[in-house]
């Protein structure tokens, strides 16, 4: 089996990892977002090894979800961002402190 | 089949680089063509794994549609000061151990598992070993329309729930509320 499933499931930890990395150290929120992107990426990424090791179709449907969930995160998130930039321009989390007491 | 294994590791390589590359970069549009480039990557992986209709919806809704919709806001919002600004956070070691430590931790699981299968000592979760999984598309079209049905309309009913609540948000508000 080509590329092994072993590879894959390796590949995908170390794309979570950096993703989350990315998320836990960005300071613009937009980059947080890709960070969370490449996150769902992985995910997918293991869970299209995993179909491929069982050879069940289930995985590619769940991947198929994931992309889904990620498209309607991605629209809600960067509406989010257009309205807090309508009020206070820049994009740094750092900014955003108005709920905090 | 070494054509394929080489080809594999060039992608997981380009990959975990541009991957690297997209969370460190300073200019945030240099950020998204680097993602750009390892959901191509990743796409590519999909197809060395048999799934081409997967890869072909990653082209198309993640690096077509999803990304595009991210540079557009960035462009859109036109952040001037951002280059200037430290790009992490003073937290940042933590946030490396973070992900190192998780990344570390998944890859001992992968090896407890599927190195001792590649050894050949339990090969019992391995059905069809080096068969093609045949008719992927067909097959992934039976799941969706058959026993995932439900679960296809509500990810429907959540994209159409994003729809509204993005133009809610981002709507301009004219009447003080």
């Amino acid at each position: 089996m080509i590329p092994a499933t072993g590879a894959i499931l390796g590949l995908s930890a170390v794309l979570f990892g950096i993703g989350a990395f990315g998320f836990l150290a960005r300071r613009n929120i937009i980059l947080m977002f890709v960070s969370v992107e490449v996150m769902l990426n992985a995910v997918n990424l293991s869970l299209i090894g995993f179909s491929r090791h069982l050879d069940d179709p289930r995985g590619q449907v769940l991947a198929l979800f994931v992309i889904a969930v990620a498209a309607a995160e991605a629209g809600v998130g960067l509406g989010l961002v257009i309205a807090l930039n309508r009020n206070k321009p820049g994009a740094g989390v750092a900014d955003l402190t108005e709920l905090k007491w | 089949m070494l054509a394929a294994q080489a080809i594999f590791y060039y992608m997981a390589a380009a990959s975990v680089a541009s991957a690297l590359l997209a969370v460190t970069r300073k200019n945030p549009i240099h950020s998204m063509l680097w993602v750009l480039a390892l959901f191509l990557h990743v796409a590519g992986i999909f197809l060395l794994l048999d799934a081409e209709f997967l890869a072909a919806v990653q082209v198309i809704v993640y690096a077509g549609a999803i990304l595009i919709f991210y540079l557009f806001v960035l462009m859109l919002l036109d952040l001037p000061g951002e280059e200037a600004r430290p790009r992490f956070g003073r937290h940042w070691p933590f946030a490396a151990a973070v992900g190192i430590s998780f990344a570390a931790l998944a890859w001992l699981a992968r090896v407890e598992t599927f190195d001792r299968d590649a050894a050949g000592a339990a090969t019992v979760t391995r059905v069809a070993a080096d068969a093609p999984v045949e008719g992927g598309l067909e097959d992934i079209g039976m799941a969706l329309f058959g026993p995932f049905a439900l679960p296809f309309e509500i990810a429907g009913l959540v994209l159409l729930a994003a729809i509204v609540g993005a133009v809610v948000l981002a709507r301009k508000r004219d009447t003080p509320s």
